[in-house]
């Protein structure tokens, strides 16, 4: 085509350089892919730009409104004017919102350079109308078939003229304008419609099956009348000799101009299911915060002295997971939560030693000293900045792998900016407003069509990560009751005083706006005759981890109820406190009176505690003397012993009782061993035996000796034998080759000589042979080597080169000169 | 942000009493949660589904409940605890029990689904007639109790809108001269009507006779009274014909001894529950008239075969009367859902703060096993060990010690152990009343007591319920049965009676240190620590060599 205004790009690449520095750099921030690496200049770029890899991206990221629009681009005629897009984006009756929203969306795929030149000529980029435009194999998002010229290709030129003839037109003289003239009828909606208006009800039917698509119909080899009637018009065209297709024209006709069945031109609105107003919210959201908090921190108190085993594959077994929710008191896949939340925070991690387990980082104690709200921003900055998405534990990746908590393969990229954009949204409504979920997901689906759909509407990662960040905003309390709370906003930045700035800025005024709204630790407790105390608020750390020890905790939330037994008390002692301390404890931090059977039960508690003591030794000295004991003690040689005294006439070592006995000897005393009965021990010098054992039996070499029946029976035998030999062998040996029938039979010596000689000469010989399986033959061969055992040699008998191993030959025997 | 109530993320709430909203706080969530604990300062109670269908049958609704929490709540409440009492309560009332004209008894529903659902668990299916309609079946008349009992299990109960049958009508009218009912009988006795059947619980000696009394003026109609044992039956025939329009001639007992079946019938559960070649003969009773109102006296012992035939009288109105709802089978649930929901509570400290039973002092006695008893003790066998430490001889010497003290007073040792109590009654020269005391022996022994003939009478566990003795003021626990938190809590009611001049009542519990008997106590005396009644302990060897720590 020829370009008459000289300003009209001709090619993607002219379009681009027309651009200004700061459309270019649009277009590189749209499409950071483009810049890596960096272009040479812009052929480079529109060429990398046109790639299908990077097309492909560039189209995921698009609205469903700018895809609309781009598929039904990549359906109109290359290149087409705004007007026809128009019309085909609004249908025939226009359509405002779309006539509103069009050129925005026009405006977004130029800028990626995905759409460009006028609005007279726009032109989508080629391998986006590849991509976006119906095939047979893959069907267009629109739903609309090839166009007449398409799906008449390779149509036989007689066939073209039947149809034509039967739509009512003219025969022309060659295919083309028959084809252009069917076209011209088919985009005639007045034409057509008088056309179709001479449709059986039955073909209008059939047309109605296929408007929206799939464009496609299977016929049988007799069609049915209404199909033959829309065939013979060209309104079906076969696409394969069992398939027909509707034409994209015809299509456009019945679809009053619409491209697409619903054109979104505006995205839908998130709607709010319930409001309760911002004081409420935060409240909520400032309750779930304080849980949130506690929850990592009961979690790693449990795992305080070293958590779980790392699974060798890396991650936490499932065993692990149950045990932990248990002790949370939540369920599997909240303890999941907690877990990569409190891994994300960087507050556990594996210690890396050979035996790998799970433990609280030293990032860990330093975070337990800040501030309550603090605490907060860091977990909260965590979760908002994590790829990691504890949603998918217990799926299974793509090789059926089980999905473990920490485990590897558990970072999606896209959760970042999914859950981002959840809250962005969220926070578009009123302060105080909950967003309906479904709303939510529709609008994201509005935003990203592509990546969701993509993926399928049960794994579509996008609508689930989407749903989890609701669920884990929740948990954390970034929203309450289902609403943006105000700490959530300042975190998400945004508009408004104070918005933007840096994530710390955001942390910072976050946790400014949540500190007022948690609850102040208090400094005592109310202490009740049923032998409970009652924390009504978060206590001071070292009250709650006092208290901790002394009772058991009964009920967690706002409060926390502990109640004392016999065992906690006894515990807090065993701990290191005094009843008396307990006492004072209890006083100071009760603000009622300390009840009666609570003192009594400490004290209770106390007098018996104690009263058995139990240590380690390894042997104990007992005299009737105490003064001899005194004696020993007062010895500045017993020293190493490791003597203490336990009553007057008893002294326990820590060495062992033959250390001791030498040790006391040494000292100039004469001790005896005592046994476990306390019988004296006589010593003697040891004299070690074993058990009752049998002597060892002689191995004999060989077989046993036989006895003189046995020998006379075998030499008999063997003389027998001898002499059957020796009567064959002579004549056999005299005549020098074995008579015929018989392998010959030669030393191995000689052997050796005879084939070496017969290679030398060139001559044959005549071998007997035992092959492998034991079969004997009798072969002539010519030796041509012989070497390592083997000889190599023309077999005349098999006529072709073979090698036999020297061992296996029985015997050697020349041939007669005359033999060959 | 400072009201009196706190959420726990375990559904409990805690109450805190001295706040000045306490009490506001109280009747917003007493509809929909458990009081489960009543100690000095905190109040805490449940929130269970139970409690939930209850308020929901009641007339409240999920957003009342909401509310009520919000408001009251210091802290945020957890927005998952109120999206679960939300679902909760949507969970009543998808089915309906109703008469339908032709099909009789039919369970409908507003969601198919769950209709399906139920219909498919096999519990269910044996208690079902035919299909009807896609959201209703038929249900056999005599399975309504068991259905409703099997669907709260599932977990969608059943708003039971069958009515109740009217019974015969019979006249009865209370005699309020010279007395009238206090108001919190009263409005157990309104709470009971209006819900149609249920449990009212209320402490020991606080009237629940009286509320009996009163529910049958209500009904005006025959009754059927369901008590423990036949002393208990004369007690309720002597207290109706004192303070109703009832006269001797129109009250049967009906009892081991008596056979009489009148207008207003009393029958023990030994005598329902006596089992002849497998089937039980007295089963008739409850056939053999149209009764309007059936009344279960301590509730909380129904034994098992009456919770059966119970089951099977769904269509009349039933009243459970208790102190003490606990019972170590915990089969709570099933009297709730068998007789009805509990209709009325009042915790014990407030009735007496109202002054309508005595104040107590309960003081738990540690006893000292000597050197000896210890090893015996210790060498006992597993299942001996504790009668051994419960019956020790320095148990004998603190009691008699014990009632030195309050000599003069009307003073109750209660035990378990009848060779325990037979030789308490020969050193402290009284009476001892045990299972094989005849019947007309242990009234003139009560009646004596009464009068105050006799001051100090040794029982055993015969006298642990529903016997009348006003002027008891001290009671003497030498031993119990095992852990049992009801005895413990019934003993106490012994006593509670207001006295005549408004003195303190004393309750001791006599317990053996550092043994089984001592871990016993403990779980015993849980649920009367639960109602707020605090004990002091106190050393035996300070009582016998009579320093006195008791003021």
């Amino acid at each position: 085509m020829p370009e008459e205004r000289g300003g009209s790009p001709r090619t993607l690449a002219e379009a681009l350089r027309a651009r200004d520095d700061e459309e270019l750099a649009a277009l590189l921030r749209a499409r950071p892919d483009l810049l890596s690496p960096v272009p040479n200049d812009v052929t480079q770029l529109a060429t990398r730009a046109g790639t299908r890899a990077s097309v492909v991206r560039a189209l995921e990221r698009l609205d469903r409104f700018t895809l609309q629009t781009a598929e039904a681009l990549a359906v109109a005629p290359d290149p087409a004017p705004y007007g026809t897009l128009l019309a085909l984006m609004g249908g025939d009756d226009g359509d405002a919102d779309v006539e509103a929203a069009l050129p925005g969306a026009l405006g977004v795929l130029r800028g990626q350079a995905l759409v460009w030149g006028d609005d007279d000529k726009l032109r989508l980029v080629r391998t986006a109308r590849e991509l976006l435009a119906p095939s047979p194999t893959r069907p267009s998002p629109t739903g609309l078939g090839p166009t007449v010229t398409e799906a008449t290709a390779g149509m036989s030129p007689g066939r073209l003229q039947e149809i034509v003839a039967s739509a009512g037109l003219p025969t022309t003289h060659d295919p083309v304008s028959a084809v252009a003239s069917l076209t011209a009828l088919f985009t005639d909606r007045t034409r057509m419609a008088t056309l179709l208006d001479t449709a059986p009800s039955d073909a209008l039917a059939v047309l109605d099956r296929l408007v929206w698509g799939p464009p496609y119909g299977e016929v049988t080899a007799d069609p049915t009348p209404p199909v033959r009637w829309l065939r013979d018009r060209g309104l079906l065209l076969p696409a394969s000799p069992r398939t027909v297709v509707l034409p994209r024209e015809v299509a456009l006709h019945l679809r009053a101009g619409r491209a697409h069945r619903v054109p979104e031109p505006v995205p839908p609105a998130v709607t709010p299911a319930a409001e309760y107003g911002p004081q409420a919210v935060d409240n909520a959201a400032a309750g779930q915060a304080y849980t949130a908090l506690t929850t990592v921190e009961d979690l790693l108190k449990d795992w305080h002295e070293g958590g779980p085993a790392v699974l060798r594959a890396g991650g936490l077994a499932v065993r692990d997971l149950k045990r932990t929710a248990a002790a949370l008191d939540t369920s599997e896949q909240l303890a999941a939560f907690w877990i990569e939340l409190a891994y994300a925070a960087g507050l556990l991690a594996s210690d890396g030693e050979a035996e790998e387990r799970y433990a609280p980082t030293p990032a860990y104690d330093e975070w337990l000293e800040l501030p309550t709200a603090e605490r907060w921003g860091e977990l909260a900055v965590a979760w908002l900045t994590a790829t990691r998405t504890p949603g998918l534990v217990g799926s299974q990746d793509a090789k059926g792998r089980t999905l473990s908590v920490l485990g590897p393969d558990l970072d999606r990229s896209a959760a970042v900016e999914v859950r981002r954009r959840v809250l962005e949204l969220a926070a578009e409504l009123l302060h105080g407003t909950a967003p309906a979920p479904e709303s939510l997901l529709s609008r994201l689906r509005w935003e990203r069509p592509l990546r969701g759909e993509a993926a399928g509407s049960t794994k579509d990662l996008r609508a689930r990560v989407a749903a989890w960040t609701l669920s884990e905003a929740e948990l954390l309390g970034v929203t309450g009751r289902g609403a943006l709370s105000t700490h959530g906003r300042a975190l998400l930045g945004g508009e408004g005083p104070g918005g933007g700035g840096t994530l710390a800025d955001r942390r910072a005024r976050a946790v400014k706006s949540l500190t007022p709204l948690l609850p102040e630790p208090l400094d005592h407790v109310l202490l009740q005759a049923d032998l409970t105390a009652v924390a009504p608020g978060p206590l001071d750390r070292p009250l709650a981890e006092t208290l901790a020890v002394l009772a058991e905790i009964e009920s967690k939330g706002g409060a926390t109820v502990y109640r004392f037994t016999p065992g906690s008390v006894r515990r807090a002692l065993d701990a290191g406190m005094a009843a008396s301390d307990v006492h004072t404890f209890l006083a100071t931090h009760s603000r009622t009176p300390v009840p009666q059977p609570l003192s009594y039960l400490v004290d209770d508690v106390a007098r018996r505690h104690g009263h058995l003591r139990i240590g380690a030794a390894s042997a104990y000295v007992r005299c009737d003397d105490d003064a001899v004991l005194g004696e020993i003690l007062a010895d500045k040689r017993s020293q190493g012993l490791g003597l203490r005294r336990l009553a007057p006439t008893v002294l326990a070592a820590q060495s062992d009782p033959r250390t001791l006995l030498e040790g006391l000897r040494a000292m100039g005393y004469a001790p005896a061993a005592e046994s476990t009965e306390g019988d004296v021990v006589i010593t003697r010098a040891h004299a070690r035996r074993t058990p009752p054992r049998t002597p060892p039996a002689p191995v004999p070499e060989g077989p046993p000796v036989p006895d003189s029946t046995l020998l006379g029976a075998a030499v008999k035998a063997i003389r027998a034998g001898d002499m059957a030999a020796s009567v064959v062998r002579k004549p056999a040996a005299e005549e020098g080759r074995p008579p015929a029938g018989e392998l010959p039979r030669t030393s191995s010596a000689e052997t050796l000589a005879t084939v070496q000689a017969a290679a030398l000469t060139g001559s044959a010989v005549w071998i007997g042979y035992v092959n492998a399986e034991g079969a004997a033959s009798q072969r002539v061969i010519a030796p041509v080597r012989v070497e390592g055992g083997f000889v190599t040699a023309f077999d005349h008998t098999a006529d072709e080169v073979r090698t036999y191993p020297l061992h296996r030959i029985t015997g050697v025997a020349e041939l007669a000169d005359d033999a060959l | 942000m400072n009201g009196p109530l706190i959420v726990q993320s375990d559904k409990t709430l805690l109450l805190e009493v001295d706040h000045e909203q306490a009490d506001a706080c109280r009747r917003a969530i007493a509809p929909f949660a458990e009081l489960e604990r009543a100690p000095e300062h905190i109040h805490t109670y449940r929130v269970t589904p139970l409690g939930l269908w209850n308020a929901r049958a009641a007339g409240h609704d999920a957003e009342q409940v909401v509310d009520a929490l919000v408001e009251f709540s210091r802290y945020p409440v957890p927005h998952a605890l109120l999206v679960d009492v939300a679902e909760t309560m949507a969970r009543y009332g998808r089915l309906t029990l109703s008469k339908h004209p032709t099909h009789g008894l039919v369970l409908t529903s507003t969601d198919r689904p769950v209709l399906e659902e139920i219909l498919r668990s096999k519990k269910v299916q044996p208690l079902v007639g035919a299909r009807i309609d896609p959201d209703t079946v038929a249900v056999h008349p005599s399975e309504r109790g068991q259905i409703k009992q099997t669907l709260l299990k599932l977990g969608w109960p059943a708003e039971d809108l069958a009515g109740y049958v009217d019974g015969e009508a019979h006249a009865i009218e209370l005699d309020e001269t010279g007395w009238a009912l206090r108001p919190y009988q009263k409005q157990a006795v309104e709470g009971f009507w209006h819900g149609g059947s249920g449990v009212v619980v209320l402490p020991c000696g606080a009237g629940k006779t009286l509320v009996g009394a009163g529910a049958m003026a209500q009904a005006k109609a025959t009754t059927l009274i369901l008590v423990t044992n036949t002393v208990s039956a004369r007690q309720w025939k002597h207290e109706l014909v004192k303070r109703t329009s009832l006269t001797e001639d129109e009250i049967g007992e009906y009892s081991g001894t008596r056979k009489e079946i009148r207008p207003v019938t009393i029958a023990t559960y030994q005598v329902l529950t006596t089992k002849r070649k497998g089937i039980y003969p007295h089963l008739e009773l409850f056939d053999s008239r149209d009764w309007g109102l059936i009344l279960y006296d301590e509730v909380h012992l129904l034994p098992a075969p009456v919770f059966k035939f119970t089951a099977d009288l769904q269509a009349r109105r039933r009243l459970g009367l208790t102190a003490t709802l606990v019972r170590e089978d915990g089969r709570e649930s099933d009297v709730f859902s068998l007789i009805g929901p509990k209709r009325f509570d009042a915790p014990w400290k407030e009735i007496e703060a109202q002054g309508y039973i005595a104040p107590a002092d309960c003081v738990e006695v540690r006893v000292n096993l000597t050197d000896s008893e210890r090893l015996a003790y210790a060498t006992a066998e597993q299942e001996e060990k504790y009668r051994f430490c419960a019956t020790t001889a320095t148990k004998r010497r603190v009691t008699e010690q014990l009632v030195r003290k309050h000599a003069g007073q009307q003073t109750l040792v209660i035990g378990q152990y009848i060779d325990q109590l037979d030789e308490l009654g020969e050193h402290l020269d009284a009476p001892v009343i045990k299972g094989e005391t005849p019947n007309t022996q242990r009234e003139k022994l009560f009646d004596a007591f009464r009068n105050g003939e006799i001051s100090v009478l040794v029982v055993s566990k015969v006298a642990n319920f529903s016997i009348d003795l006003p002027e008891a003021t001290i009671a003497i626990q030498v031993s119990g049965t095992f852990g049992s938190r009801q005895e413990e809590a019934q003993r106490l009611g012994r006593v509670l009676r207001p006295k005549a001049d408004g003195h303190k009542a004393h309750f001791y519990s006599v317990v053996a240190r550092d043994t089984i008997d001592q871990d016993f106590a403990a779980h015993r005396q849980r649920f009367l620590a639960e109602q707020g009644y605090a004990y002091r302990i106190m050393d035996a060897d300070d009582l016998l060599t009579g320093e006195d720590p008791v003021r």
